[in-house]
């Protein structure tokens, strides 16, 4: 075999070359994009993330917990050249990834909510059901915008517009947000002030979908359910029009055409007419026609932000930034890689598993989160350094209680779940980025009794075990369990040193302090 | 992640992990720990300035309070009262604070460019325009830098607001230890104290590891969310020190009743108490004044709520010689409009409202600026929320036109266009 | 006989500069007097077409009542008639002729300054009489005994008074409501009367004796938004029908206080046991409902706006609403005429509005 190609070989690299260039996996032609939007990306780029890094971030990311010291030690021990990738699909296999994308999608879709009209545990087993099945995910936005409520088993879909008590201008607004990647609030009353983009027509022509649903007896009763009259329309005026000129609409996407709605016969409006104690049905509804308009291949954004969204899960920011703000003034860091991806999610029928696969593959989301020495300027968005991200409530409650070797299974994990949402969960009916820290959240990692009460020493936890290994031993297993990594030469020998002065009575409570130390640490609180 | 130069230099930060190991299970007590004693804390607080911001938050109708418009198309049904300043009036909504105009300074000609609700805050507080590429720091950080500085014993920044509520990156470049800290109903934070069985020594040098690990993880992997998280154990520890200032039931009932029993009087005497330990920058938000609906009937009650304990707080200030060393500004973030709508609401309106302002370095009874007869456009000496910047700054003895330097670039304190209004400053 | 809500037509209409707040026919039915922000009264002239302004409030005001003077004499149908037969019709014109004479009759105002003003209600251009310091802060309501003889107003000081509506002597201070009284009326016995407040309740007094027989629940109409930290409700329109029923006019279901989301609603309670009833428009509406009555055939009738003027008739048993007419503004309040079959709504934009449901002969 020649060295070199021979100008013939060459020429036959450069006919197929075409054919292997559509071939390639969509991981790497997403990595192209992302080195194509930096000069000399390749260059200043961070290296890739060592084995720590890389198996605590992707199993927080795909798990929503961290690797017990037991897996650490495996995965560092293993020479297989493919072992990431190998990881990567242990973790989508597990039960933790239905169970971490159903507590991320919870808070995109509910955003914190109290849960008036849907308990929490069938909502919660709705999504994780989702996310084990793999769903497609316009199917699932699909049972999202068409439950009604009245069946049993679909009813905690209806989740979206029952525990909003179907409020027509909060739904308006939220699936705006959620699905089209549009924050169209602020035109409820006129033309966006500051986005040109935002019509308030366009508002309007979302709520024409949803005008003539209402709850069904009332608003008040939980076991309400969804409803709709055959007769309503949407008329607005903007306030700031002084003439007051009223416009109507009917049902619309943004940007798209009205759609075509019959005429209803008179007498003939209703299939179950309304009348007292009973549930009206329309003959024409408006409202289920809203999830295939949403859906439908005719609405781009609907892709679109899906993807961005599913980007930013993982990525830790959107490729549109704030994802509900997509608009000409606000483009996209990477749009031809937007646009790749959105175009990749519709042909392979919205496979978010495959997405996350994907997208987790990259040397983008796979690069070491450490500012290279040489890098003095790191853009937000243009992807040099590994993600940075902080734990969401549901995170830190399983990372904290697998780290202190309470494990992340449900049975233990999941009542904490409840404590730190109540701490670290954003304002209800807010959006969430988890980037600020407040005095109340600090003074529960340091004084409050839910942190001592894993840290401290308890039957068969790491404090528990850590006290009685002999001094030597204990500095490995602590940094393996809680970091994620081997302690460094100093740090070793300064644990062990400590422990040794210690008398053995005391040693497991003063490992209690050091878990302590290594728990609230920035390394174990963010996602690196 | 934006490589900014935080300034995070403390000398709280600097304690080692090794310096924790070696003395762990070390049973020697540290003594009184070094804190300055109650005295010297009062001592020091009376010298230092400070600055009280009382946010009536959603938009405050001037009619309704500082520029009342009787018997116009725009007045609205309520009187305009004498104040203790002779030629000034106010609406009849405010007789306490009427009796105290003396003590205060009306801006009745601002012109905020923005009338809407998070922008019309930002302007207000940031004392700029929004630009690309840059977040201007908030009031309240740049007073708990340049009045408060790194060493200060309590947090510079604090934010007493009537509910729950997050804190906010509003220190910007300036660093996430001048990031207001809220204190959300104006309740003392839970879990302050140390957990029994932690002795004091074990809180320290367990709380040293914690840091040496920050540290190291911070010196490649920075970030405003990873500095915030750092600095905010530091300012834990610090509130933890003083945690009697949280706590109003020590004022007497005499006290408490002149505020107030209701939550606004409460906030306002909390703010009282943490000016008097030395804090630099407290806002007291009160809420709501967004009144598109029935403005009338809901400026009667928020009103009602405001104007004893605003009194009763000036009064406080004064008999405790704090008047001359704390900035008072009564604030928010737009006005009303002086159209009456069919709901007998005001909207929204930044073409022409009026802010307060009194105590340190203010000219009390002085009015600057005038709108027209039915207070529909300014008539005389509009200003922007700049020059009031300027205004707060130099009524505290600081200088405007010095510059902060994030990046080693210089950024003016405050807009270099505008400079302060002169005429209510003593 | 039952009127037909449907057959609901604009009569007439007067146009005023400055929008307006509160109406009330007088006894006779001749006049309209709707009350305006720029603080007059306007004194609508049913059968000239003509208009004067009550000058002599310092501040708004919506609370009105008409006593008359003397027995009545006068019939404005008759006077109507005649001034069509003149030929001069409605019209300017019409205003030059010499106006029928009308019963004399007093005009009780009430305005937010706390002051009760008497007018010589019925003279070419009426002027104050009396003026009496009523209240601290709004007086809110005022109302008449079915006899003449009592005034009763309500405020923002929680009270209700009783005085001599002839001379104004002051009689007796109801006690006992916790925030501000937003309307007050009596009961057609005239032995008894009601006022409701902002948090929704209702007290049922007696007139002679000035104690509270009971209270009625209208919390329905109140909420504390907490989001906004401030109350809203209160019963903006109030009227007793002959057969005692009360009725309550405002808002529920708030969502949003400050920018009054939220339904409109008429409560009914019925005079024997207390129990209410919760009247509502039959299309879902987002608004307030400001003024209250009854028509003659028992219909109960409403006015209010949100996104536009609304008037909803409640006829028979059912809770929603069985018509509703679509003004041309905002509707503040709403009044019914004497005879019952036609009534008057003031809006926002300063027009002032008769409907009447009497069919054409």
């Amino acid at each position: 075999m020649p060295a070199r190609p021979g100008p013939a070989a060459a020429l036959l690299i450069l006919l197929f070359a075409p054919a292997a260039v559509a071939d390639e996996p969509l991981h790497a032609r997403i990595d192209k994009l992302i080195a194509a939007g930096h000069p000399s990306h390749t260059k200043l780029a961070a290296p890739p993330a060592d084995d720590g890094e890389f198996l605590r971030r992707a199993t927080l990311d795909l798990t929503g917990t961290i690797p017990s010291s037991a897996e650490v030690t495996a995965f560092f021990a293993d020479a297989d050249p493919g072992k990431r990738t190998k990881t990567i699909d242990r973790l989508l296999a597990a039960p933790g990834y239905p169970r971490r994308m159903a507590q991320a999608f919870d808070v995109i879709l509910m955003e914190r909510r109290k849960d008036t009209r849907v308990p929490r545990a069938a909502w919660e087993t709705y999504l994780r059901d989702t996310f084990t099945e793999n769903r497609p995910y316009d199917a699932f936005a699909r049972e999202i915008l068409s439950a009604d409520g009245t069946d049993a088993k679909t009813r905690p879909a209806a989740k979206f517009f029952l525990d909003r008590d179907g409020e027509p201008n909060l739904i308006t607004r939220d699936l705006g947000r959620v699905f089209l990647g549009r924050n169209l609030g602020c035109a409820q009353c006129h033309d966006h002030p500051t986005v040109a983009d935002y019509k308030q027509a366009d508002y309007y022509g979302i709520q024409a979908f949803i005008n003539r649903t209402f709850l069904f007896p009332n608003a008040q009763v939980p076991t309400a359910v969804i409803a709709e009259k055959a007769d309503g329309e949407v008329i607005f005026t903007s306030v700031f029009d002084k003439s007051k000129k009223a416009s109507a609409t009917g049902p619309r996407m943004p940007g798209l055409k009205p759609l075509d709605e019959p005429k209803a016969e008179k007498g003939k409006e209703y299939a179950v007419a309304p009348a007292k104690d009973v549930r009206p049905v329309p003959t024409y509804s408006r409202r289920e026609r809203l999830a295939a308009a949403v859906t439908s291949p005719e609405n781009p954004v609907f892709a679109r932000t899906a993807v961005n969204r599913l980007w930013a899960l993982v990525l830790g920011r959107g490729l549109i930034d704030p994802v509900d703000q997509d608009h000409a003034d606000n483009p996209p860091s990477h749009p031809e890689l937007l646009d790749l991806l959105a175009r990749e999610f519709v042909a392979r029928e919205y496979d978010v598993k495959w997405l996350v696969r994907e997208i987790a593959l990259t040397r983008a989301y796979q690069r070491s989160s450490e500012v290279p020495a040489a890098l003095t300027d790191v853009p937000p968005d243009r992807y040099l350094v590994g993600p940075l991200k902080p734990l969401a409530a549901e995170q830190l409650a399983y990372a904290l209680s697998e780290a202190t070797g309470n494990t992340s299974a449900d049975a233990k994990a999941a009542p904490l779940v409840a404590a730190f949402r109540g701490v670290y969960g954003g304002a209800a009916g807010e959006p969430d980025d988890g980037t600020t820290q407040t005095l109340s959240q600090t003074l529960f990692l340091k004084n409050g009794p839910v942190v001592r009460g894993l840290t401290q020493p308890k039957a068969g936890n790491l404090a528990d075990r850590l006290g009685k290994l002999p001094p030597d031993r204990a500095a490995d297993e602590l940094f393996l369990s809680v970091l994620t990594r081997r302690p460094t030469a100093d740090e070793k020998t300064d644990v062990t040193a400590a422990l040794t002065r210690t008398p053995a009575a005391d040693r497991p409570a003063f490992c209690g302090e050091l878990v302590w130390a290594l728990v609230t640490s920035a390394e174990f609180r963010f996602n690196h | 992640m934006p490589h900014a130069d935080y300034a995070c230099g403390s000398a709280a930060h600097a304690v080692s992990r090794r310096g924790f190991l070696a003395t762990a299970g070390a049973t020697a007590a540290l003594g009184t720990a070094g804190f300055a004693s109650p005295d010297s804390t009062a001592a020091l607080a009376r010298n230092q300035k400070r600055v009280l911001v009382v946010y009536l938050a959603g938009g405050v109708s001037q009619f309704e309070t500082w520029d009342p418009k009787p018997g116009t198309d725009t007045g609205g049904p309520f009187r305009a009262i004498s104040t203790s300043v002779p030629g000034t009036q106010i609406c009849e909504l405010l007789p306490h604070t009427a009796a105290r105009m003396h003590r205060l300074a009306v801006v009745r000609s601002l012109n905020s460019t923005t009338p809407d609700h998070a922008q019309g805050e930002r302007v207000m507080l940031t004392g700029r325009r929004p630009e690309a590429g840059i977040e201007y720091p908030h009031l309240g950080a740049v007073a708990a830098k340049m009045l408060g500085g790194e060493r200060a014993e309590m947090p510079g920044h604090i934010h007493i607001l009537p509910g729950g509520g997050g804190g906010r990156a509003d220190a910007t470049f300036l660093g996430p230890q001048f990031a207001s800290v809220p204190v959300p109903d104006g309740r003392p934070p839970a879990n302050l104290l140390r957990p029994s069985g932690l002795t004091a020594d074990a809180d320290r040098a367990r709380d040293a590891l914690r840091q040496s690990l920050t540290d190291r993880f911070s010196r490649s992997r920075r970030s405003a969310a990873s500095e915030a998280y750092a600095a905010s154990f530091a300012q834990a520890e610090r509130v933890f020190n003083r945690a009697d200032v949280f706590d109003v039931d020590r004022e007497s009932l005499k006290t408490a009743e002149r505020y107030g029993r209701h939550d606004f009087g409460r906030h306002l005497l909390l703010a009282r108490r943490l000016l008097e330990a030395g804090v630099s920058y407290v806002k007291v938000s009160h809420s709501n004044y967004d009144t598109h609906h029935e403005n009338f009937d809901f400026h009667i009650e928020q009103l009602g709520e405001f104007d004893r304990p605003f009194a009763a707080l000036l009064d406080d200030l004064s008999d405790r010689g704090m008047l001359e060393s704390t900035l008072v500004v009564v604030m928010s973030e737009m006005g009303r409009t002086p159209k009456i709508n069919e709901r007998f609401g005001r909207d929204h309106w930044s073409n022409g409202w009026s802010v307060v302002l009194g105590g340190a370095g203010i000219k009390g009874g002085a009015v600057v600026g005038r709108t027209n007869a039915n207070g529909t456009t300014i008539a005389d000496r509009e200003v922007g929320p700049w020059h009031l910047f300027h205004t707060y700054l130099r009524a505290v003895g600081l200088d405007p036109e010095r510059n902060f330097h994030p990046n080693q670039r210089p950024v003016p304190v405050a807009d270099p266009r505008a400079s302060a209004i002169s005429e209510i400053l003593a | 006989m039952p009127l037909d809500p449907t057959a609901a037509r604009v009569e007439r209409e007067y146009r005023h500069a400055s929008p307006l707040l509160g109406c009330r026919f007088d006894p006779s039915g001749r006049y309209l007097f709707a009350t305006s922000q720029d603080n007059s009264i306007l004194r609508f002239d049913l059968v000239t077409g003509g208009r004067t302004a009550l000058v002599g409030h310092a501040s708004w005001g919506r609370g009105m009542v008409v006593r008359a003077a003397g027995p009545r004499t006068s019939n404005p149908e008759r006077a109507a008639a005649s001034v069509a037969a003149r030929g001069g019709a409605i019209g300017p014109a019409a205003v030059a002729l010499p106006a029928p004479p009308a019963d004399p009759f007093t005009l009780i105002s009430a305005d937010y300054h706390g002051k009760l003003i008497w007018w010589n209600g019925h003279a070419a251009t009426p002027t104050p009489v009396r003026t009496v310091e009523a209240h601290a802060g709004w007086c809110r309501a005022v109302a008449l005994s079915p006899d003449g003889a009592t005034l009763a107003t309500c405020g923002n000081d929680n009270l209700v008074k009783l005085w001599d509506a002839a001379t104004g002597a002051h009689r007796r201070t109801l006690t006992g409501h916790t925030s501000h009284v937003y309307n007050v009326a009596f009961h057609p016995s005239g032995t008894r009367l009601v006022s409701a407040d902002l948090l929704g309740t209702v007290k049922d007094w007696d007139a002679a004796t000035g104690a509270c027989v009971r209270d009625l629940d209208a919390k329905v109409m109140h909420k504390y938004d907490p989001t906004f930290r401030a109350d809203i409700g209160g019963a903006r329109g109030m009227a007793v029908a002959p057969d005692g029923r009360v009725a309550c006019a405002g808002i529920t279901n708030v969502s949003n206080a400050f920018a009054g989301v939220g339904n409109p609603l008429v409560v009914l309670f019925d005079w024997a046991d207390g129990k209410s009833k919760a009247l509502k428009p039959k299309d879902v509406f987002q608004g307030t409902a400001w003024g209250v009555g009854f028509l003659n055939d028992g219909t109960v009738i409403a006015g209010g706006g949100g996104s536009g003027g609304r008037v909803w008739f409640w006829s028979g048993a059912d809770a929603n609403s069985t018509h509703t007419l679509t003004p041309p503004a905002h509707v503040r309040d709403l009044a019914v005429h004497p005879a019952g079959d036609r009534f008057a709504v003031a809006c926002a934009t300063g027009a002032a509005v008769v409907y009447t449901l009497r069919r054409v002969s």
